[in-house]
């Protein structure tokens, strides 16, 4: 039976499945000469759902039979989600527009997007899991096709759709065989049955538990399931990307993060080697494979899976500590990736965008702004002091470090040493390679305040962190609380 | 018991082996049938648990719905399915290994397949006895009552669907004649017949 | 109000420094000035509300670190100390900002340059109001920044570079012993907050350190280390070598910087720390050594030094050794009435300095000056002013707060103390003596300039002389007035709870009791001093001259200044020039090159070549992969067990 107590934990939610589809109504009946103020409706319907969010009580509610929990942790990560799918709407507006591919379902399929992420991290049990990463990943495989005329853009979206079908196989072929040792699929009574001295969770439940694992790296794109990265980010419209380098991996590691610790958080000992394993095959791809690429797109795409090694490192530490870093390490990531590509989308020469990481050479003498946010950026990307990035990297090591796993922290420093490589070879051919001919200066307000506030973020996050880690700290700590 | 012992492996049995020729077969159209085929044995092994809801929605979708359509499909597509499958013999063994060993690894966790004493206690909604209830019934009653949350949701999921067809296949073509009801309810004769009076033995 | 005047200069700060292109070079003198100008009302507001009403304040701005038991807050904490200081910076920083418009005027980086004084000024301020080490170190490295910055404002001439870099490098040496510092509190005291370490010093005052085998006095330790970042920063005997070089900035900056202000930002941290310093009796002595050392060793080199500016420079060294051997007597507040009455006479002295190297055409060597006092009236009298006031003469701000150091240095009545006092004396005579060697040299007697600079000479505008008499005001009143304040008989209510003196001792008015020779001889040495200079430079001139030749050792000693240059450069300079060779074509380039970077990164770039190759496009390729993963992960359970 549905009750107002039902009801409340899931408002925000609520609120923008109807935002959603009104929104979906409104665009069919004007045509895309809405797309304009589809978006900025869009995005002020992210800034109501986190509203409403924020005037909710703050303390740890189930509703629907325990099959969605509004705690703490799923606050925090539905900010930075929330955070991230409005900048990505504001980013693909000029994008779209210039692009002739301004179409009003894009805000649209953001939206859902975002819900089903809001979803994923509110799930508390095995179904709701699917049925919001499912919901998420569907709006996701369109939006990459989105510019349907484009052959690499159709094949990114087909690329993702079968993989990730795929993925959605495994981790369905999981939760099935964990369903059947276990005879239930709510975290509660998961995390229940395998607790107490007699409990022997066997060995059905571990392997169900590695192809579950397999469904979710996929999702956060860790390696050995990380290969459509690269050919979905290069594939995909800019703006697209950029959503994908930030919302969805929040959204899945914070899935991710829940399901280890909640309910199978007593099989540590198993799953913390998977992670162990995928931290490090993750860092050390994202680190070597980078280097070649002549693609921007493409060496964010490394580097995003990189950058998941490293919060995974986090997850890996299993402690109250690691996962408050892997909290403070996604809020970094998160201005670090939206940034970057608000640098990304701003490289447009003669009305055509330049995704080549040539393009930007001498970009210090014709813009000189925009080279010394992409460096900021990059620099924080390598994790040098005192920007955000070398933040990030310090909570997740010092958990590793803590937690006795020496060898995982020092690859994760060895290969951070590597990954310095290509971003700092990017920020040497901004300032001094022979310049090439100045960008468009055609990417809008927008674009450049959000990479002001993104910048300004990355450089001053050191004066006064403590708003993030708390927020973190208090995330991490409701997992725990419990169990 | 005996009889549906036989039942099961006679229907399992097809299952595997309609499964193998899904993917083997070299006529596409082929390949769809035994799909089919593969459907209706799966709803086959689904009516012996007593799960004939499910049994008969298989057949009405999959095999009425889904099959079709893909049948549709394989057939107005010009494709070329042998030069599809060129790469299968290439990665054939390596292929084979990394299957034969992931079934192996398999059949060894069901061997020790050991469902605990209480694991029917602790389903979230007991199935009902079918003397009790049908299970169109049973399935009816928590549908949309315990787990609304998650019928609501996957509803979302269909509307992604569909805005996602609409969006990647729609186009606006300009000169498409289309039928306009309210314009042809609204002709008058006025407009439509024009006497003209003609002399006879000249044309119009 | 409170964190407005901090504020303020950086926002001026930040609108020139970006905004300067925008602004213009007026624009940029107008924001930073009138900001800094606002700031300094705030500043006499604050010395009014918190130091004369006796209502300390705290302003908590946000919470910066926190991690496990490492807790810091940006809070800004005004007690009276700190209200002296705020004072101080301000007002002494907008005349120097007003100043500059005047001075810098013809120079090409106007908006730089006001950019980095406010910004300087900033930094200062975050020091003298911080509530923990971590805040004061902030400012502290702040400050260090800045003034590399400004003494390498002109980065076209290479002696402006290097001095710039000494000055960091020197400041560097004493900043590790300050961080060290910084680490050995928290470690005994587990919190660097003002407030935590403070309540408990007394409670650790017998505690002991283990380091390599050693045990020393933990306090003891701690406050040698703390003391050591003081020295580099207040330029005390063996860090001091930066300082003198440091005058090749321009000279409102070493007005500001390296005079009034960065400079005493060592004396400053002795006196905050004080509760910390006081239960370490043997810290104190050695900060007394080495203050009176600093106070005689600095002024025999000024005897001997003809760059107007280097003179001065000493000067303020020696000076500084004065409020050193203060605080080392736990005279504290008399340390800090110097550190007030020498920020003004010792602006004017340098801002006159500047002026009269304003007239001259950019001439600093006072040999080939003399004889312009009648072409710049105003400047001299302001130098006779500034010259009065740093000699001591009565009356003038410097008596009260020299005199007062002296005395209480025989008041404390230890060998250390004696030896202090006996230092300051003779330091007393030779202030004198170089003051008016200073002006007898630059502004009297035959001119020794050449006819077109002499033809030039003229009187600096308004804008550079109205600073120049505030600080006159300041040089001639501010002992008289605050003296009943810092030592006199509103001393305790004054500066409340913010200096901690042992109980049972009380160093001010032990120096009250001292016998009248003790009072009247610092008044008689200096008029003696003035006497010689007279006689020397100006009745017989050739005397000076005769005395080089005949004590030349001597002479060529203090010259040289004391070879300490010489010596830093034997013994360390060079060594680490030939240690950094080796290293760097044995150790780095054959060795570690060889193995580590090159090395690892042909490995990473023929490793990056196979992953990259591994990314073939093809859909099965990638499905494929996924399957091993699972394949191999599951594998790994069965085969290898699952662990628990």
């Amino acid at each position: 039976m549905i009750t107002t107590a039902d009801i409340y934990p899931v408002l925000p939610e609520l609120f923008l499945a109807v935002a959603a589809m009104a929104l979906l109504m409104y665009g069919v009946f004007r045509g895309d000469k809405s797309t304009g103020s589809c978006s900025w409706l869009a995005v002020l319907a992210l800034i109501v759902t986190g509203v409403i969010m924020s005037l909710l009580p703050e303390n740890a509610e189930s509703a629907f039979r325990g099959q969605f929990v509004v705690d703490q942790f799923a606050r925090f990560m539905k900010w930075l989600v929330l955070l991230g799918s409005a900048l990505a709407v504001v980013m693909s507006m000029n994008y779209n527009a210039r692009e002739q591919i301004e179409r009003f379902e894009f805000p649209v399929l953001i939206l859902f997007a975002s819900l089903g992420m809001l979803l994923m991290v509110s799930a508390n049990d095995l179904i709701s899991l699917y049925v919001g990463l499912e919901l998420q990943s569907l709006a996701l495989y369109v939006i990459a096709a989105f510019r349907r005329d484009s052959t690499k853009s159709s094949e990114a979206g087909l690329k993702y759709f079968v993989l990730g079908a795929l993925s959605s196989g495994m981790l369905l072929y999981g939760a099935s065989m964990i369903y059947g040792f276990a005879g239930t699929t709510r975290f509660d009574a998961l995390a229940a049955l395998f607790t107490g001295p007699s409990a022997d969770p066997g060995v059905g439940v571990v392997v169900g538990l590695v192809f579950l694992l397999a469904g979710l790296a996929f999702k956060v794109s860790a390696v050995p399931f990380h290969m459509w990265t690269p050919d979905v980010y290069e594939g995909a419209p800019t703006p697209v990307t950029a959503f994908f380098a930030v919302a969805p991996k929040i959204a899945a590691i914070a899935l991710l993060v829940r399901t280890m610790v909640g309910p199978f958080g007593e099989l540590f000992a198993q799953w913390q080697q998977i992670i162990v394993f995928i931290s490090i095959a993750s860092m050390l791809l994202g680190a070597l494979a980078a280097i070649w690429q002549t693609n921007i797109k493409r060496l964010l795409a490394y580097s995003s899976i990189g950058h998941i090694g490293y919060a995974l490192v986090g997850l890996a530490a299993g402690s109250e500590e690691g996962i408050r870093g892997i909290g403070v390490y996604m809020a970094i990531y998160l201005a670090m990736n939206v940034g970057t590509f608000c640098c990304v989308l701003s490289m447009r020469r003669q009305g055509v965008l330049a995704e080549g990481i040539d393009d930007l050479a001498g970009l210090a003498r014709n813009h000189p702004m925009m080279a010394a946010a992409m460096a900021i950026f990059m620099f924080s990307m390598a994790g040098i002091p005192p920007l955000a990035g070398f933040f990030g990297k310090l909570y997740v090591f010092m958990a590793a470090v803590n937690e006795g796993l020496y060898v995982l922290a020092i690859i994760g420093v060895l290969t951070s040493v590597i990954g310095a490589f290509y971003y700092l070879r990017i920020v040497k051919i901004m300032y001094f390679d022979e310049p090439a001919d100045a960008f468009d200066r055609t990417a809008g307000r927008e674009i450049g305040a959000i990479m002001a506030v993104a910048g300004m973020f990355t450089l001053l996050f050191f004066v006064f962190p403590s708003p993030i880690v708390e927020g973190a700290g208090q995330a991490a700590a409701v997992l725990f609380a419990s169990g | 018991m005996i009889l549906q012992a036989i039942s099961f492996y006679a229907f399992a049995a097809v299952t595997v082996a309609a499964a193998v020729m899904v993917i083997s077969a070299r006529n596409p159209v082929h390949s769809v049938l035994f799909l089919i085929l593969a459907f209706f044995n799966a709803a086959g092994l689904f009516v012996l648990m007593g799960a004939e809801f499910i049994a008969m929605i298989l057949v009405i979708v999959y095999v009425g719905a889904v099959a079709v359509l893909f049948l549709f499909v394989v057939m107005m597509l010009d494709i070329n399915f042998v030069e599809l499958r060129q790469g299968f013999l290439q990665y054939l063994p390596i292929g084979a290994l990394v299957g034969l060993v992931l079934l192996a690894e398999l059949v060894l966790i069901l061997g020790s397949w050991a469902i605990a004493p209480d694991t029917a206690s602790r389903a979230a909604a007991p199935t009902p006895a079918i003397t009790e209830t049908t299970n169109t019934h049973a399935i009816g009653q928590v549908l949309y009552t315990d787990y609304i949350y998650l019928f609501q949701a996957a509803g979302l999921i269909l509307l992604i669907a569909m805005i996602g067809a609409i969006v990647l296949t729609l186009r606006s073509r300009e000169g498409v004649k289309r039928q306009r009801i309210s314009d042809q309810v609204g002709r008058t004769r006025e407009e439509s017949v024009e006497v003209r009076h003609v002399e006879p033995g000249s044309g119009v | 109000m409170y964190a407005l005047a901090i504020f303020l200069p950086l926002v001026g700060a930040i609108l020139a420094g970006f905004g300067g292109r925008a602004l213009g070079d007026r624009g940029a003198q107008i924001v930073t000035s009138g900001c800094m100008l606002i700031s300094a009302v705030l500043g006499c507001i604050i010395l009014a509300e918190v130091g004369l009403g006796g209502n300390p304040q705290t302003v908590e701005l946000f919470s910066w670190i926190n991690s496990g038991a490492f807790e810091v807050n940006w809070t800004l904490r005004f007690d009276t100390l700190t209200a002296v200081m705020v004072f101080v910076v301000t007002v002494v920083s907008s005349m120097v900002h007003v100043y500059s418009i005047g001075y810098m005027s013809h120079d090409p980086h106007i908006p730089r340059f006001m950019s980095y004084l406010s910004f300087f000024t900033f930094f200062m301020l975050m020091l003298v109001t911080a509530d923990n080490l971590l805040q004061m170190f902030f400012g502290w490295e702040g400050v260090g920044l800045c003034s590399y910055l400004l003494i390498g404002f002109w980065y076209e001439k290479p002696e402006a570079n290097a001095a710039a870099i000494k000055a960091f490098v020197v400041n560097r040496v004493g900043d590790f012993g300050f961080a060290l510092g910084i680490m050995g509190v928290f470690l005994m005291f587990n919190s660097i907050s003002f407030e935590t370490i403070f309540a408990a010093a007394p409670g650790k005052a017998d505690a002991t350190i283990q380091f390599l085998g050693f045990e020393a006095h933990a306090l003891t330790t701690l406050c040698i280390l703390l003391f050591i970042g003081a020295m580099g920063k207040s330029a005390q005997l063996g860090l001091h070598t930066w300082l003198p070089d440091a005058m090749e900035g321009p000279t409102p900056v070493s007005a500001l910087i390296h005079a009034a202000t960065m400079v005493t930002a060592g004396v400053f941290m002795v006196a905050r720390l004080s509760p910390l310093f006081e239960y370490a009796p043997d810290a104190l002595t050695l900060v007394t050594i080495v203050g009176a050392t600093t106070c005689l060793f600095a002024a025999t080199v000024a005897l001997t030094q003809t760059d107007i500016k280097r003179v001065i420079a000493y000067s303020t060294c020696s000076q500084l050794g004065y409020m050193f051997f203060a605080c080392g007597v736990s005279a504290y507040s008399a340390g800090i009435f110097h550190l007030t009455t020498h920020a003004f006479f010792k602006a004017l002295l340098f801002l006159g300095a500047g002026s009269v190297i304003h007239a001259m055409s950019s001439e600093q060597d006072m040999r080939r000056m003399g004889g312009i006092w009648k072409m710049i009236p105003v400047t001299y009298t302001l130098m006779w002013i500034g010259s009065l006031a740093l000699a001591g003469i009565p009356f003038f701000a410097g008596f009260y707060s020299k005199d007062l150091i002296i005395e209480a240095a025989f008041g404390a009545n230890t060998s250390v103390g004696m030896y202090a006092f006996w230092m300051g004396i003779i330091a007393a005579i030779l202030t004198a003596f170089y003051s008016w060697r200073l002006i007898i040299m630059t502004f009297h007697g035959e001119s020794r300039a050449d006819e077109k600079t002499l033809a030039h000479v003229h009187e600096s505008p308004k804008v550079m002389l109205i600073p120049l008499l505030v600080l006159a005001v300041g040089a001639i009143f501010s002992g008289f007035v605050g003296y009943a304040y810092f030592a006199g008989d509103n001393m305790n209510a004054f500066w409340g709870d913010s200096i901690f003196v042992l109980p049972g001792t009380d160093p001010i008015a032990a120096a009250k009791q001292v016998p009248a020779w003790v009072i009247t001889l610092p008044i008689v040495v200096a008029v003696v001093g003035i006497g010689a200079a007279y006689y020397a430079y100006m009745a017989k001139p050739d005397l000076p001259g005769l005395l080089a030749e005949r004590f030349q050792g001597t002479y060529k000693f203090l010259l040289n200044k004391w070879y300490f240059d010489e010596l830093y450069d034997f013994l360390f300079v060079r060594p680490a020039h030939r240690l950094g060779r080796n290293l760097w074509k044995d150790g780095d380039g054959a060795v570690i090159d060889g193995l580590g970077p090159d090395g690892v990164a042909s490995a990473a770039r023929y490793l990056a070549q196979k992953v990259a190759s591994m990314q073939s496009g093809y859909v099965y390729h990638y499905a494929f992969a996924m399957l091993i993963g699972v394949a191999g992960i599951v594998t790994w359970y069965l085969v290898v067990g699952s662990g628990g």
